[in-house]
């Protein structure tokens, strides 16, 4: 019958988002996360982890958040190592504890940006198989954050070759696209996954209609544009002028960048063109073409990420994008202690650790 | 039988009033419920990663009961009219 099937054919009769059934808990979720944002680390504590050894550090971290982490994993791991598989638990962790206390659209928001951390752990996964990385190596870099769990991952790590991890990838969406992995091609399916991410966030979010959703929109797409910048920096920088190379490292769906019209552009008129973005006030002063590393515009591109998502959250305190803020900030602190973990391992100098922290 | 110009269809003056009564009562305790139904969760959210916040949030959480006590005062003046 016609209006059975229109009732309950496949085909949803509902034309607005996509939305996963229950309410969502917006008040609960938001406020909850932003009493785990004031736990994180204050800006004031990183010139002083700057002065610490590698012990100290760990210490001063035990002492923190992650003291949960760093004494699960102490008998296992020392030094770097142990705070490098603490700072992934705890962030495994957090991240599984936002899609916990999520419902409803919320939730499915979460999910699908958290996609992300499945990405990076098969990237890393193919990236260890390939360069014959020992399993505890390639399951220090893990960070169960997306849908597979960190058992799951393990098995993987513990394959022989990258064929068999493919193959345990079997029923992911992400099959199609590792079978054209031949072991030579790593940055093109690198490059291929996240725009693969992305793509598949723009479709989770659908055609925005909502606040919460367009407000989402709104920062990932600041994300891709920061990605993109970054990218055509380093570009233009290495030489890279052709159209048909830089194209296919862009990522689609950014905010205010043209990335087609940017890419063809010389180095000077490239930054000229910038200078009608709303990035130029970030990143002016740090063009220059004798620049001689881009430390400091990258730092400054994720620090106006940061900021601005910040700024989105306070704008509108009752939508996702605390959340989201929430997400990145943390990130930010696990990759600013990593960092500084890994940077005093290698003994580098402190002036040197502070130009590649993001201090907010 | 009461007189048409001061009565409704089916009450008397006093059944009126007691209607009245009622309705203030009943929407302002709606709408208390509601506001508190938001903030309440909320409170419970950042008391769940701060017990400290718990007197904040227990004050924060009640201030909405005004709209109540206001409906029930407008409920008493109502009746006693």
């Amino acid at each position: 019958m016609p209006l059975l099937e229109n009732l309950w054919g496949k085909k949803p009769s509902r034309k607005s988002d996509k939305k996963k059934k229950g309410s969502s808990n917006y008040a609960y979720a938001v406020t909850r996360v932003r009493a785990m944002k004031s736990k994180l680390l204050p800006k004031e504590s990183y010139p002083r982890l700057l002065n610490m050894g590698i012990d100290e550090i760990t210490r001063f971290i035990q002492e923190s958040e992650y003291k949960n982490d760093v004494d699960e994993l102490a008998m296992k791991y020392s030094g770097g190592d142990l705070a490098e598989h603490a700072l992934n638990r705890n962030l495994a962790l957090t991240y599984d504890k936002l899609v916990r206390i999520t419902t409803g659209e919320l939730n499915y928001l979460v999910v699908a940006y958290l996609k992300r951390y499945d990405i990076w752990n098969i990237k890393t996964l193919l990236r260890g198989k390939l360069y014959n990385a020992s399993v505890e190596d390639i399951l220090e870099s893990l960070i169960a954050a997306g849908e597979f769990t960190y058992t799951s991952m393990s098995e993987l790590a513990a394959k022989a070759t990258y064929q068999e991890v493919i193959e345990g990838l079997k029923y992911t969406e992400y099959y199609p696209l590792l079978q054209k992995f031949d072991g030579t091609n790593l940055a093109y399916i690198e490059n291929e996954l996240d725009k693969m991410y992305y793509a598949g966030l723009f479709e989770a979010i659908g055609k925005p209609r909502s606040k919460d959703r367009k407000l989402f929109t709104k920062v990932v797409k600041l994300e891709v544009d920061v990605k993109n910048l970054i990218n055509l920096f380093r570009l233009k920088k290495a030489g890279v002028v052709q159209l048909d190379e830089i194209m296919p490292l862009m990522i689609e769906g950014g905010l205010e960048l043209k990335t087609e019209k940017l890419a063809s552009l010389q180095y000077d008129e490239f930054v000229n063109e910038l200078q009608r973005t709303q990035y130029w006030d970030a990143i002016s002063g740090v063009t220059g073409s004798d620049m001689a590393s881009l430390n400091t515009l990258e730092s400054r591109l994720t620090r106006y990420y940061l900021e601005s998502s910040t700024i989105l959250s306070h704008v509108s305190p009752i939508t996702v994008v605390p959340i989201l803020d929430y997400i990145i900030h943390k990130n930010n602190e696990a990759t600013n202690l990593r960092i500084i973990f890994r940077g005093k391992e290698t003994g580098l100098s402190d002036e040197l650790i502070k130009d590649q922290l993001v201090i907010i | 039988m009461t007189d048409g110009a001061t009565a409704g269809l089916f009450l008397d003056a006093a059944g009126m009033k007691a209607l009245g009564a009622s309705i203030a009562i009943a929407v302002t305790g709606l709408a208390s419920a509601i506001a508190e139904k938001d903030i309440g969760t909320a409170a419970i959210g950042a008391m769940a990663e701060n017990e400290g916040l718990f007197g904040k949030g227990l004050i924060l959480t009640v201030i909405p009961e005004t709209i109540v006590i206001f409906g029930l005062v407008v409920a008493l003046l109502i009746n006693s009219a």
